[in-house]
């Protein structure tokens, strides 16, 4: 069906030219379905030198609904919740905002940029993006701590 | 509460559960995506109790155009129908190397695709569902298939049909972005924005302005002209119609019945055999050459009481009708004199030369003063030009209406015949849609 070559294409391209910083590969080499991204952290944000593994889940409707995005390591971000799902809220991948031309190599260049520049007023952690607004420097120093605990390559 | 140490964790937790629920939210609408052809009585019945503004609306439209499609409500409808419209109205023209040409032209905007920047391994997979269907079209029209079953069939699986609408939403997003001044002054946001936000996404119900852009950018290349019923609670005693297809007088018509925020197919009574599809293409383009479609039927009626008038006919006029008539000879078995010769199963054919003009009213031997109810209608006859829309109403061909349309039995009995203006049938319905 349509849905699977799209999605070996895609799949085929981020292999061999992934963008800066992400690496993807399958969960299980036999569906294509769900995918296990590796994300390093931007240069110059709190995230730095941590590497995030990220899981990326398409629906059997793919690419008419849009995937899901969600951090497997635990991460300290206003967008991203705060909890054992890590999942990361972006309003591309709502489903009536979606678009089915849209590329995933781009909803995780999306979902990277996102930690360089988190957008609290979009947050789904409603404590954190206060925080991030009101005191970044507190917000940056948990975040550094929580990369470098959880998002620290062994 | 999976953080107790957060003050505000129930809240949190509750709003994030809210906010999934609210954005996995889907309508949960009942129905098949395209439904069967069914009778339009059905609306009608829908709005028996309501306002008689919509009461009155409905059945007249029961009557001008007794069938409907309804399609499903979930974002897409309006999508659908044109889409579904486009490949119903290709397939009914049985003709293999127009599937084709259509076929070619459909494929060759992508280049359009490109030049807006979408990604050819992105959009694929659309276009390939829309040549599919283009190839079970042919198919279809091959094994001589007679109704579009086959139709009904590709657009209810689910991703067929979101492929499709996918790929026509890309040719109209690419077809706007590129003819920005067309439409960004009927635009609050920035076209491009509207475009990304309103014309590419999944299930975003098309507007006017994005109706009219697939309508300019990939209905209109095919010949076919797109007419939108409104029915809504504006004044007046039928439905509202508005032509989007001006530049296509001449093709099949692809008519869509709109209520607020919902679009169905509407089709006026069966085209005759499939012989005669091009005529009946014709015909129902002149029909919907920004006369509303009530004055098609009305026309009709008009032309039942002139073609009662001996000898009005002129045949010189015939000649006059010029290019656009020749497909119609070679299937006119008399068009030189039809009233008189044609026996009553000809009708189908008499009605063009009906070219209503009444011009020199001829030598009426008595007949014209017993039609006293003959309706105001003369002011409003298409001129000349327009007089095949007469010849081919295909009302006259519905045998089942013939008990609610007063045309056949009179015609039945002779076309000099001007009693059928007193038959108590006659007078109804016709009439009624322009409230005068």
């Amino acid at each position: 069906m349509g849905s699977q070559k799209r999605i070996a294409k895609e799949l085929a391209e981020l292999t061999s030219s992934p963008p800066e910083g992400i690496m993807v590969e399958l969960a299980d080499e036999a569906n294509l379905f769900e995918w296990k991204v590796y994300m390093e952290g931007p240069e110059g944000s709190p995230y730095e030198n941590g590497e995030f593994l990220v899981k990326l889940s398409l629906p059997t409707g793919y690419p008419f609904k849009p995937p899901t995005v969600s951090f497997a390591t635990k991460i300290y971000h206003p967008n991203i919740t705060n909890d054992e799902k890590g999942s990361m809220c972006l309003g591309m991948l709502r489903a009536d905002e979606w678009k089915p031309s849209s590329k995933l190599s781009a909803v995780l260049e999306f979902a990277r940029q996102l930690l360089a520049e988190p957008m609290p007023d979009d947050a789904v952690e409603g404590r954190i993006a206060e925080q991030y607004k009101n005191d970044k420097k507190r917000y940056e120093e948990i975040a550094r701590e929580w990369t470098h605990k959880h998002a620290t390559p062994a | 509460m999976t953080n107790p140490s957060n003050m505000n964790a129930l809240s949190q937790d509750e709003m994030q559960r809210f906010q999934k629920l609210s954005n996995e939210f889907e309508p949960d609408v009942p129905g098949p995506l395209v439904s069967p052809k069914q009778s339009s009585h059905a609306i009608a019945m829908e709005y028996a109790n309501a306002d008689p503004t919509f009461a009155t609306k409905t059945s007249a439209l029961a009557i001008t155009h007794p069938m409907t499609r309804i399609m499903k409500g979930d974002g897409n409808c309006g999508w659908r129908a044109v889409a579904f419209g486009y490949f119903e109205t290709l397939f009914n023209l049985r003709d293999p190397m127009r599937v084709q040409r259509e076929l070619d032209r459909i494929k060759s905007l992508n280049t359009l695709l490109d030049q807006v920047g979408q990604q050819e391994e992105l959009y694929e997979i659309f276009v390939d569902a829309t040549e599919d269907i283009f190839a079970q079209t042919l198919t279809a029209i091959h094994n001589g298939e007679q109704d579009e079953t086959f139709l009904i069939n590709a657009f209810n699986d689910e991703y067929n049909s979101s492929a499709v609408i996918t790929h026509f939403r890309l040719m109209t997003s690419a077809w706007m972005r590129l003819n920005p001044h067309r439409y960004q002054a009927f635009l609050s946001p920035p076209l491009d924005q509207y475009c990304s936000q309103r014309i590419e996404t999944v299930r975003t119900e098309i507007d006017e302005v994005g109706l009219q852009a697939l309508v300019d950018g990939v209905i209109e290349g095919a010949g076919f002209g797109v007419e939108i019923l409104y029915l809504d609670r504006s004044e007046g005693d039928s439905v509202t119609p508005h032509q989007l297809s001006p530049n296509c007088p001449n093709g099949a018509t692809i008519r869509l019945l709109y209520r607020p925020g919902h679009y169905d197919i509407l089709y006026q009574p069966d085209p005759p055999p499939v012989n005669m599809a091009p005529i009946v293409n014709f015909q129902y383009g002149m029909t919907s050459n920004y006369t509303p479609w009530d004055q098609g039927a009305l026309s009709f009626d008009v032309n039942a009481h002139l073609m009662s008038i001996p000898n009005l006919m002129a045949d010189s006029a015939f000649g006059g009708m010029g290019a656009p008539m020749s497909p119609l000879s070679s299937v006119s078995p008399a068009p030189q004199s039809p009233y008189r010769v044609s026996p009553p199963h000809d009708l189908y054919q008499t009605p063009m030369q009906s070219h209503a003009q009444v011009q020199p009213m001829p030598p009426v031997s008595a007949p014209t003063p017993v039609m006293p109810s003959a309706p105001p209608p003369m002011t409003t006859l298409p001129n000349r030009s327009e007089g095949p829309q007469i010849r081919l109403n295909p009302l006259v061909m519905k045998p089942n209406l013939s008990h609610s349309l007063p045309v056949t039995s009179p015609f039945k009995n002779s076309p000099y015949n001007q009693a059928h203006f007193q038959n108590q049938d006659f007078e109804p319905i016709h009439w009624e849609p322009h409230g005068r």
